[in-house]
Formats: structure tokens, C-alpha cells, sequence
């Protein structure tokens, strides 16, 4: 069966287009057949995060028109099987499209892959209506902070007002050291708040900046904390349940208690 | 940023309760689209009305809005020191 998922977040700059090409990345490394699809029509990312940038001859907004067909404008990433790119249309604006037009694309794609991701633009206008359309389900991505929190309760409220199931939450750029000095909300605060189920939490860490200026998503690295965090999340969304969101800490000696009690401590990064 | 002193005195309250507390009072507003200035006016009228039957301890008054799943409620604790009117008419 495949399923149409949404990643959305109402405010911009928390992480959708990371999440969306980590959580692709990974999905298709459980071996599930996955396009990313860049439903930000004239602001396209997904591609540069992607690294498939050069490659893009048609897209989204191409495709919707009858200029080609759906294979010729979906690129295929070769580090992995299984994953493909649908870009969006870097000169044309978000109006371009219509939520019918998108149902009927995201029907077309359903029935060739297991899971279709649409990278929702920032916002709660015509391009947040696009994505929604044809989604089976939203992702809804959030940082711990009071702007993004907000926004991102307005989303799911809008997400629920059009019919679809509760949202799953992603809690982005998690910092331990901060939180374990009261100085930023932890994962129980914001889901008290929320009130939707958790399905990820993904630290803060330099290596989502270097993975996108090398156009190689966290995901694929095995070492990295931040893929780490994606690939469970990916097997959370494929039904894989008791994955546990904390990795378990270092034991902590009477001086690593010492240091992070004086505020020298390098709080131990846990992925989720 | 918490200093050291400020943990070794336990002055120090993170800033994430803050957060949350702001976060919570928002997130009603933005439900139910009542400003500040109109909850206090309601305040004050709720208020009212209740002196007029109770004398009430009005340092200690809590009326708010609070989410609850899907509902917002309107919660209020209101102290009172002693019943002014058992009959329940209104004074004149």
C-alpha cells in the first residue's frame, strides 16, 4: 500500500526540507520505493539539499501543464536505490498549481511508489493548500521555541480542519546541553502542549550544515548523530514500533556531573 | 544563561518555564481570538457580579482560559471570605 505523506511546519526555517530529503533518504534505504516531491513552486531546495541540482531538465509545474511526462521530470538518485526527485519550478509562481491538479499528480505517483513526500512551503496559503491536497498524512516539523511551537499548533489545527489524521510530530534541532539547563523546552513540554504523537526528535548538530553544503543528506552517513535520528524516524513511519527515542547516555563519573553542574559540560548529543 | 552562582544559590529558573507558561496563554488567544485587554474586561465583570453576592479576596482571584484537548474552558478560583447576600437578591 502507499501512502502520501505531507511535511509541513507553518514557520519557515525549522527543518521541512531536511526532514523531507533525510526521511527519503532513509525510507529508501529500508528499501522502499520513495519520491521527494518540491511542492515550494519558485523557491525550489529540496534539489540543493538532494545535490541532484544539476540534473533537473523538468518539473513539477511542467509535468501538471502536459509539457512532459511524469518519468521524464522525476530524477533519480544513484548513491541509493529506490529514490527519486520530483523538482519544483523555480520561475513560475505558487499559483501556478491547484490542489486538484496536485490530487490527481499524487494519485499518478502513488501508483508507482511506496511512499510519495511532499516538502510543503512555509506558510498557510495556496501552497500549503497544494500540499495538504492529496496527502494521506502529515509530518508536522517543530522547534522548540515559543514562534515555532505556535505556528506549528495552528498547522495541525489546520491540518485536522481538512480532514485528515491527527499529524505526527518531529521536534528539530533539539539541543540535551540546553535543555538539561532548563534554558529550552524538553520533548514533554512541547508535546504537552501539542498533544499529537511524537515520531521523532533529531539534535541540533553542525553536521546538518555540512551535509547540505555537500548535498549529501545526514542520512546516509552511518555515523552521523542526525541520520540517526532520521532512520528511526523512517522506521517509526513504516509501522516499526518501540524505537526508542533517547539514546541511552555515557554513565556519567562524579566529574562529568561536576563539569555540566558548573556549566562546562559538553551535554552528550542524543539522537531520537 | 544560568552562571554558576546562580545554580549554587538555586536563584536560577530556567528560561523554558517561561517559555511554556507564554506559550500556553498564546495558544488560547489565538484559539478563541479574545485579546488581553478583552479577557480583563470579562475579569472584571465576572468579578462584579460575584462581589455583589460575596465578598471575595480579589488579591487571590484566578480566572483564565485553559486548553483541554479540544476545548478551551474558561477556569476560575475565587476566594471568598464571607457570603454578603444568602438570599441571593441583588443589593440596592
Amino acid at each position: 500500500m502507499s501512502e502520501c505523506i505531507v511535511i509541513t511546519s507553518g514557520t519557515g526555517g525549522v527543518g521541512k526540507t531536511t526532514t523531507t530529503a533525510n526521511l527519503g533518504v532513509a525510507l529508501a534505504r529500508l528499501g522502499k520505493k520513495v519520491v521527494v516531491v518540491d511542492a515550494d513552486i519558485g523557491l525550489r531546495n529540496l534539489d540543493v539539499i538532494l545535490g541532484l541540482e544539476n540534473r533537473i531538465v523538468y518539473d513539477l509545474v511542467h509535468v501538471i501543464e502536459g509539457e512532459c511526462r511524469l518519468r521524464q521530470a522525476l530524477i533519480r538518485d544513484k548513491r541509493t536505490e529506490n529514490l527519486y526527485l520530483l523538482p519544483a519550478a523555480q520561475t513560475r509562481d505558487k499559483n501556478a498549481v491547484g490542489p486538484e491538479q496536485m490530487k490527481k499528480l499524487v494519485a499518478d505517483l502513488k501508483a508507482e511508489f511506496d511512499f510519495v513526500l511532499i516538502d510543503c512551503p512555509a506558510g498557510i496559503e495556496q501552497g500549503f493548500k497544494n500540499s495538504i491536497a492529496g496527502a494521506d498524512r502529515a509530518i508536522v516539523v517543530v522547534t522548540p521555541e515559543v514562534s515555532s511551537v505556535r505556528d506549528a499548533d495552528r498547522i495541525i489545527g489546520l491540518v485536522e480542519a481538512a480532514e485528515l489524521p491527527e499529524p505526527q510530530l518531529v521536534i528539530n534541532r533539539f539541543r540535551a546541553k540546553m535543555v538539561k539547563a532548563g534554558e529550552m523546552m524538553n520533548k514533554d513540554d512541547v508535546l504537552e502542549i501539542l498533544a499529537i504523537p511524537l515520531v521523532g526528535m533529531v539534535p541540533d548538530s553542525e553536521d546538518v550544515i555540512v551535509s547540505a553544503n555537500r548535498g549529501s543528506p545526514a542520512a546516509f552517513d552511518d555515523k552521523s548523530i542526525v541520520g540517526e535520528a532520521y532512520r528511526r524516524i523512517a522506521r517509526r513511519v513504516t509501522g516499526e514500533e518501540n524505537i526508542p527515542f533517547v539514546a541511552t547516555e555515557e554513565p556519567e563519573n562524579w566529574w562529568g556531573v561536576m563539569k555540566r553542574w558548573i556549566g562546562l559540560g559538553e551535554g552528550k548529543e542524543v539522537a531520537g | 544563561m544560568t552562571n554558576f552562582f546562580d545554580k549554587l544559590f538555586g536563584s536560577a529558573r530556567g528560561s523554558k518555564d517561561e517559555a511554556k507558561a507564554r506559550l500556553k496563554v498564546l495558544l488560547v488567544h489565538d484559539q478563541v481570538d479574545l485579546t488581553p485587554s478583552q479577557m480583563d474586561a470579562m475579569r472584571a465583570e465576572i468579578l462584579e457580579v460575584i462581589a455583589r453576592y460575596a465578598e471575595v479576596d480579589r488579591e487571590k482571584v484566578d480566572i483564565r482560559l485553559e486548553r483541554a484537548h479540544d476545548q478551551v474552558r474558561l477556569t476560575s478560583s475565587v476566594p471568598v471570605r464571607r457570603v454578603t447576600s444568602r438570599t441571593g437578591a441583588v443589593p440596592a
